[in-house]
């Protein structure tokens, strides 16, 4: 039986000044191990989501908040970022405005600082995670010198470091160039595949992602419309209508569906597709071999 | 057809000795649409500020329709070559949409009645004129990135540059800039847009120049550049999905240049059906 | 009017070196920064300011950070020239004693105080603020406003490159032409700038800032022997100084003006 980590119940809430809901009763449960990406047209409410997981809303962003918001046990309403932050790791768009400080292992050890952990504890885990994450080569550097993707990276380790059970992203990669964007992306996965770390991920680059998350969520208009494996969500059509970059082999498998060829489930990416291919082209192949 | 930019032996530093361009040569004509490729710190943004006078080559010539550009201002250059940059953000200052989009007009000295109209009309084709009294600021994402394109295409400059134009963009406001992009290139303007987007660059454009460490690496037809494994990976750029999947069904005789989605869809049903 | 560079506060970036003076404690590079100061300014003759310039000139040279202290002198010329020449009109007498010695009062200032910043990382700084009883979220908001310093510069030439290619033209027109063309880059600039805070503000947050009352310090700042040699060989200079000063024991060349 899974542990349910995060739990959100008939959420409505309007920013302050506005009269049209930005999330509109959304229902989500999250369980430990989890890897959940959610993605949806610009305004559907998917940061706004994200910020409730760590009290950003309602204490950092006012507004009216009505249902029930329950993480690792503790009820956002009632409990300040600063003790969530512990929990649930934030990652943001732009690696810039995340990073303060004048080196990588400064940052890095900044928030263990903000935690008042002992410097053994601090010096412990500010190695473990330069080895983890690979920065040995650059801890000394500031944040300027360093390439957009590292720059995430770091960002991603000075949150990691802190321990939290959930991490979440929000558009990680949005400023990144594609490398850049698969190197953070694959760390993202191994910290949920190895480490275990529940991962809450929004992304538009879904043929870079859709593939490695367990389940799928897609949002409009501040509600959840779709949600499940994203075999499943991305089978259907008019995707695009909804505002989501359904990844180009999910649109060649619709094609060949509509010709009339069916292939042994949905693909995620080109190796998928090929595998797929071949398997039918082994069966139409044993097919005629049966028939003559 | 004239030659819309002309690029020779072009050497830039912003720091003394650091060459962040070495020694780049090509020739847009016009009514052409290139994209220019490399990953980030290759020199594409410093490249394309050339193109208006915004840096000014250290060796080598930069012309835009046959005149050197440091020969020129800034303003006269970018009333032939129009830079939509990346972040709407940078930019937006007025009051009004309205005033936001006749800034341009205004600084090129249109007159009055030319200016009401071209309003307007630029309103209307990106489906703005509602907020044509509104503060640009009140804007969605979407909503300003299209009036940052606006209010240059308002004054209908020859060349058409853009930084990145895809970034950041969700699937319905691609297919906007897609489009707009579309008819721009019908229309015979000249079209240049900085990407590091494949499945864009493929979709839109004739001609890939790419770049890597401020050398020009490739410059030829997408199809030819983007397919390309050496070129891409000399460059930090993944193939798009539909060329990764034609290099991956090459044994079933699927050539390796394929950037459409329907030329890979046709010879996979080829395959299948024999 | 090609690509434009900040040089003056290129003088003032903090770059690591592996030298005696970044080891240097800040608490002792601030002793030097404030002896050098009053001694500087006690004299309105020349030759003391020139003397401390030429020795803070070894201490950047021992610093190896010439080329920087260079990008700096050559940012006050302007205002050193200013100077020279409002205090030259103002003078009631020894007029060009008087704008000489002024002038290279603010050229030594202003080298003195390019050692400091220089060779002080902001975080080293901030330790010793800290130390010296600021509130940590004073030291912060200042190691902060550092490390944001070229990331505005970068913002605001984007911003001028943005409407520069709307046909906006800052070298033409009147004077009060030219202040009304700064609003369309005052405005975007602002407008962003408040925009990141708030984003920063968000990522301070899912750090924990502000967790607990007593956070933990893993960096430290250590006066070492060197470090209070330094600071009271400093301090002797001073008060040997100011004692010969007023008991008028100070060699006469030191009071040295330049002919009328």
């Amino acid at each position: 039986m899974k542990e349910r980590l995060i739990t959100i119940d008939h959420v409505t809430f309007y920013y302050a000044g506005t009269e049209k809901p930005a999330l509109n009763n959304v229902n989500l449960k999250v369980y430990r191990g989890d890897s959940l990406l959610i993605t949806g047209p610009s305004g559907c409410g998917k940061s706004t989501l994200c910020r409730l997981l760590n009290g950003l809303i309602p204490h950092f962003f006012s507004g009216r908040l009505e249902g029930e918001v329950n993480v690792l046990g503790y009820d956002i309403r009632k409990t300040p970022t600063h003790v969530l932050a512990r929990h649930v790791g934030m990652v943001f768009q732009n690696p810039e405005n995340q990073l303060f400080l004048s080196s990588v292992e400064k940052e890095i050890v900044f928030g263990l600082e903000n935690l008042g952990l002992p410097r053994e504890e601090i010096k412990k885990r500010l190695e473990e995670v330069i080895e983890l994450l690979d920065l040995g080569n650059i801890r000394d550097k500031p944040p300027y010198e360093l390439s957009g993707g590292q720059q995430q990276k770091v960002a991603i380790a000075a949150v990691v470091a802190m321990g939290p059970e959930v991490m979440v992203l929000d558009e990680p990669t949005a400023h990144l160039d594609p490398l850049s964007s698969k190197e953070v992306l694959d760390l993202v996965f191994k910290l949920n595949h190895e480490l275990k770390v529940t991962v809450i991920l929004v992304e538009h680059k879904l043929d870079m992602t859709a593939s490695q998350v367990s389940r799928m969520l897609i949002m409009n208009e501040g509600k959840v419309i779709l949600e499940g494996n994203p075999r499943d969500v991305l089978n259907g059509y008019h995707l695009e209508r909804l505002g989501v970059n359904v990844p180009k082999v999910v649109e060649v498998y619709n094609e060949l569906k509509k010709r009339g060829i069916i292939l042994n489930g949905v693909p995620l990416t080109p190796e998928e597709l090929v595998e797929r291919i071949k398997t039918e082209k082994l069966r139409l192949t044993y097919e005629v071999g049966n028939r003559s | 057809m004239r030659l819309a930019i002309e690029v020779e032996d072009l050497h830039f530093y912003y720091v003394k000795g650091e060459y962040v361009l070495r020694g780049i040569n090509f020739e847009i004509k016009e009514g052409e649409s290139v994209v220019i490729m490399g990953s980030n710190g290759a020199g594409k943004t410093t490249l394309i500020k050339h193109f208006n006078g915004l840096l000014k080559p250290i060796k080598g010539h930069v012309r835009v329709f046959g005149k050197d550009t440091r020969n020129h201002t800034v303003a006269e250059l970018s009333r032939l070559v129009g830079i939509v940059f990346q972040n709407p953000d940078h930019q937006l200052f007025a009051e009004t949409v309205e005033k936001e989009i006749r800034f341009a007009l205004e600084n090129f000295n249109f007159p009055s009645n030319e200016i009401d109209k071209r309003v307007d009309k630029i309103l209307r084709y990106f489906g703005l004129e509602r907020y044509k009294s509104a503060s640009p600021f009140n804007l969605s994402e979407g909503e300003k990135k299209r009036l940052a394109i606006a209010s240059v295409l308002v004054y209908e400059p020859d060349i058409v540059v853009l930084d990145e134009p895809t970034i950041g963009q969700d699937a319905i406001q691609r297919k906007r800039i897609i489009n707009v992009l579309k008819e721009l290139i019908k229309s015979g303007k000249t079209v240049v847009a900085v990407t590091h987007d494949v499945e864009f660059a493929v979709e839109l454009f004739e001609r890939a120049i790419v770049l890597s460490r401020g050398l020009l690496v490739a410059d030829g037809s997408v199809k030819e550049v983007l397919t390309n494994q050496k070129v891409l990976e000399v460059a930090n750029l993944l193939p798009s999905q539909v060329t990764k999947c034609a290099w991956l069904l090459e044994d079933f005789g699927i050539p390796r240049d394929i950037v459409s989605i329907e030329e890979l869809k046709e010879h996979i049903y080829k395959v299948l059906r024999g | 009017m090609s690509y434009f560079r900040i040089t003056i506060l290129k003088g003032f970036e903090f770059r690591k070196k592996d030298t005696l003076i970044h080891k240097l404690d800040p608490r002792a590079k601030a002793v030097y920064v404030i002896v050098m100061s009053i001694i500087v300014l006690m004299f309105t003759t020349p030759i003391p300011s020139l003397i401390i310039l030429l020795s803070s000139f070894i201490i950047v040279v021992l610093a190896k950070t010439v080329k920087e202290w260079i990008s700096t002198m050559k940012g006050i010329i302007l205002l050193s020239v200013f100077i020279f020449v409002v205090n030259y009109l103002i003078a009631p007498v020894d007029k060009l004693n008087y704008a000489v010695s002024m002038t290279l009062r603010l050229i030594t200032l202003t080298s003195i105080f390019s050692i400091f910043f220089l060779t002080t990382s902001p975080e080293d700084f901030s330790l010793a603020l800290l130390k010296l009883g600021m509130p940590y979220e004073y030291t912060l908001i200042f190691t902060m406003a550092l490390r944001f310093i070229p990331t505005l510069a970068r913002d605001l030439q984007m911003i001028v490159d943005a409407q520069r290619s709307r046909g906006l033209e800052l070298e033409r027109g009147g004077a009060i032409q030219r202040i009304k063309k700064f609003l369309p880059i005052l405005i975007p600039l602002i407008i962003y700038e408040i925009k990141r805070s708030f984003m920063v503000a968000e990522a301070l947050e899912a750090r924990a800032f502000g967790a607990v009352e007593s956070r933990t310090y893993f960096y430290e700042i250590k006066m070492s022997s060197l470090d209070w040699i330094f600071s009271i060989s400093l301090v002797i200079l001073l008060i040997l100084v100011i004692f010969s000063y007023i008991t008028g024991t100070l060699p006469g060349w030191l009071f040295w003006k330049i002919p009328a």
